[in-house]
């Protein structure tokens, strides 16, 4: 079985917003609304540190961390629980998805989503252009939408886009199932964290903070600086080996 | 109100005609039923834009009044099914308008729903593709049948009386010595069955909010019990509002001994509700944040929004108050003024409960959470970090038109159906006709 999972590397993570930008043009989301989002944490605004500036020769202990943050695509999803009518639902490889012909717009998926992941269409969605972005159809007026992990490139073969456009490769996305994913071999081998993990939703996005890893492409037997040296022919292995996504017949990176 | 109709049609018809008042009544009822219609057309056209529920804040008056309403469709079936089921004749002759009131307000609470649905026209996938999971579907079945049970013993309660005008609404029952005998007995098995579909509908209606893990105190098992007792607050209070009402506007002869006696009932689940139930709620966390007399009545004694106080000042200890001095508590007045208040203080009970799941967010970093439809160019700010809620005049509209058709139902019953009880059934001779 597949079991799709993502991990964010917050040390990696710049702060530099192309993920949640990204996304709404991978996915044709409407404006006014996110499916992805880079929240400063501490800060009183966006992009602010927490803490003080260095005055008078005293410390400063300035600091800035920033919280990734979409569809966490909990196994236990409070959303999929209450949907009365089936209309977002667990995959067989573990994604969250809405099906929108089944919506009705009744919001009870938003109430249970701890993460605020959700958006509805209040009114008939806005595109800029206007015949939309992606490849991902508009979704109508009057339904809740969210992130997908991108399924239509997993069919494709191809990591999600925000993991792709992370110019700072601190987004990770592969089989939580396969011992031998990167998502695997990060889970295991870094102190990783679960989102609000005390609601017991169990996600599938797991956070590092501490040490930094390799980062997405950096795929060899060794972790990047665990003995020293890293061969020419473990990145050229590293790079073949992406995508993370088991291949399709079309398969390959952009 | 009509002093000039025969009484053998109008045998226990306590509003023979409508009158002057009545038609004013009902033209006011016609006004809000055919603004809030117009509203909701708009609301449909425009979408849920036009409401002030966003993203964040995502439920709104439409999910409080039905909580409100679910609530309040309980004190006429509990009020006449309870003593029915032990087989007691009291408050009998409040049973008839307990149940229409019941059953006004059950539809009112489905209606609600239905403006507060982004895409009405797909409600058929609660029947072709239910999630026997989501307790929305526990729920969507438990209204619709209570909503039947309520009609079913509305039809019961009356059936040999509206027999014995000749009614057509008889549907060809007969009203016979051995008829009355035996819907005796099926009155005693329905109410056997109402008392626990009441317990299952209100408790059902509070796991909607209490089984979610993402919304503050909503998720508290205290949840499903507080919504029962809330109910037998706000719909015995509203019964005997109603009952006052009609005593003193219709033909309706309310027992003022057992009107006295149902404001102590309300009394007593006011202190539960508001005295006790709250204070169950807040004093373990109280005590558990810093242990001492002040810090733990401080705890549950400050409220953190005015709903708070609404509720239990307003409506809580003042109608108790009204209820416990002695002096007081025998005025028809005073009895319609507490019941008033308890309706009252439970609405904003339910407007407190929604506020608490979306006032604060779990994740709270800047930006925040992205409101939705909200966006009129680049310059827009479309991010909040906390919820914020005011209903806008298309959400009262439409709500008021509902609430205005549940009003209808009453009064059209209060016109048709024989809603005063006869006031010896043994009198009826079989072939139909009473004495007085």
């Amino acid at each position: 079985m597949t079991s799709y999972g993502l991990v964010i590397d917050q040390e990696r993570c710049i702060g530099c917003h192309s993920c949640a930008i990204t996304c709404k043009q991978e996915n044709n989301v409407p404006m006014g609304q996110y499916w992805n989002r880079v929240l400063t944490e501490g800060g009183d605004h966006i992009d602010t540190p927490s803490g003080t500036y260095p005055e008078d020769g005293d410390g400063g202990n300035l600091e800035m961390k920033n919280q990734p943050t979409t569809c966490q695509h909990c196994a236990n999803a409070p959303c999929v629980k209450v949907c009365p009518v089936n209309a977002t639902y667990t995959r067989d490889d573990g994604i969250v998805e809405i099906d929108y012909e089944k919506c009705i717009g009744c919001r009870y998926c938003m109430a249970a989503c701890p993460y605020n992941a959700r958006v509805f269409n209040w009114d008939e969605p806005e595109h800029v252009p206007e015949e939309g972005t992606g490849d991902v159809p508009a979704r109508p007026q009057g339904v809740v939408e969210k992130c997908t992990f991108c399924s239509h490139r997993l069919e494709e073969g191809l990591d999600p886009a925000c993991v792709v456009n992370c110019p700072a490769d601190a987004r990770i996305f592969g089989d939580l199932d396969d011992d031998d994913s990167t998502v695997s071999e990060y889970i295991a081998e870094y102190e990783t964290h679960q989102l609000l993990d005390e609601k017991g939703t169990d996600p599938k996005t797991y956070y590092i903070r501490g040490e930094m890893t390799p980062g997405r492409p950096w795929k060899g037997k060794h972790m990047e600086g665990e003995d020293g040296e890293t061969s020419t022919a473990d990145v050229e292995a590293a790079t073949e080996r992406v995508p993370h996504v088991p291949a399709g017949p079309e398969g390959g990176d952009d | 109100m009509g002093e000039t109709v025969t009484p053998e049609t109008d045998e226990g018809v306590v509003l023979p005609s409508f009158g002057v008042a009545g038609k004013i009544w009902l033209g006011a009822l016609s006004v809000l039923l055919v603004l809030g219609f117009a509203a909701w057309i708009y609301q449909l056209q425009t979408g849920l834009v036009a409401t002030g529920m966003r993203n964040v804040f995502s439920w709104g008056l439409y999910i409080m009044l039905f909580v409100l309403f679910v609530g309040l469709s309980a004190g006429g079936l509990i009020i006449s099914s309870a003593p029915k089921f032990f087989h007691s004749e009291k408050y009998d002759g409040f049973a008839r308008l307990g149940v229409l009131v019941s059953l006004a307000c059950i539809v009112v609470a489905g209606l609600l729903i239905i403006p507060d649905i982004g895409r009405p026209g797909r409600l058929y996938q609660f029947l072709t593709s239910p999630n026997f999971q989501s307790p929305m579907v526990w729920d969507f079945g438990i209204v619709i049948g209570y909503g039947l049970l309520n009609i079913w013993y509305l039809w019961l309660l009356t059936r040999r009386d509206l027999a014995a005008r000749g009614s057509r609404l008889a549907l060809g029952v007969e009203d016979t010595e051995a008829g009355r005998e035996r819907d005796r007995r099926l009155l005693f098995w329905t109410a056997a069955i109402s008392l626990p579909t009441a317990i299952m509908l209100h408790s059902v209606t509070g796991w909607i909010f209490a089984t979610q893990v993402g919304r503050g105190d909503w998720f508290s098992p205290l949840v499903a019990p507080v919504f029962i007792a809330k109910a037998l607050v706000s719909g015995l209070g509203l019964l005997l509002v109603t009952s006052i009402i009609a005593d003193r506007y219709t033909r309706f002869e309310a027992n003022h001994e057992e009107l006295v006696s149902l404001g102590k009932i309300l009394g007593i689940f006011l202190a539960v509700h508001v005295v006790y139930l709250l204070a169950a709620e807040r004093l373990p966390h109280a005590w558990a944040d810093h242990f001492g007399f002040w810090a733990i009545s401080s705890e549950f004694l400050v409220g953190d929004t005015v709903y708070f106080w609404l509720w239990t000042v307003l409506g809580g200890a003042v109608p108790l108050a009204l209820l416990a001095v002695p002096s007081l508590r025998k005025r028809m007045s005073v009895i319609l003024t507490a019941g008033a208040l308890a309706v009252f203080g439970t609405m904003f009970e339910g407007i407190r409960l929604v506020f608490t799941g979306y006032q604060g967010v779990n994740i709270d970093a800047s930006p925040g959470i992205p409101v939705g439809g909200e966006y009129a160019g680049v310059t827009t700010d479309i991010w909040a970090t906390s919820g914020s809620y005011t209903p806008t005049l298309i959400e009262i509209a439409i709500s008021l038109g509902i609430i205005a058709f549940g009003a209808l139902i009453v009064t059209v019953g209060l016109r048709f159906l024989p809603i005063q009880k006869p006031s010896d059934a043994a009198t009826y001779a079989p072939d139909g006709g009473a004495d007085e």
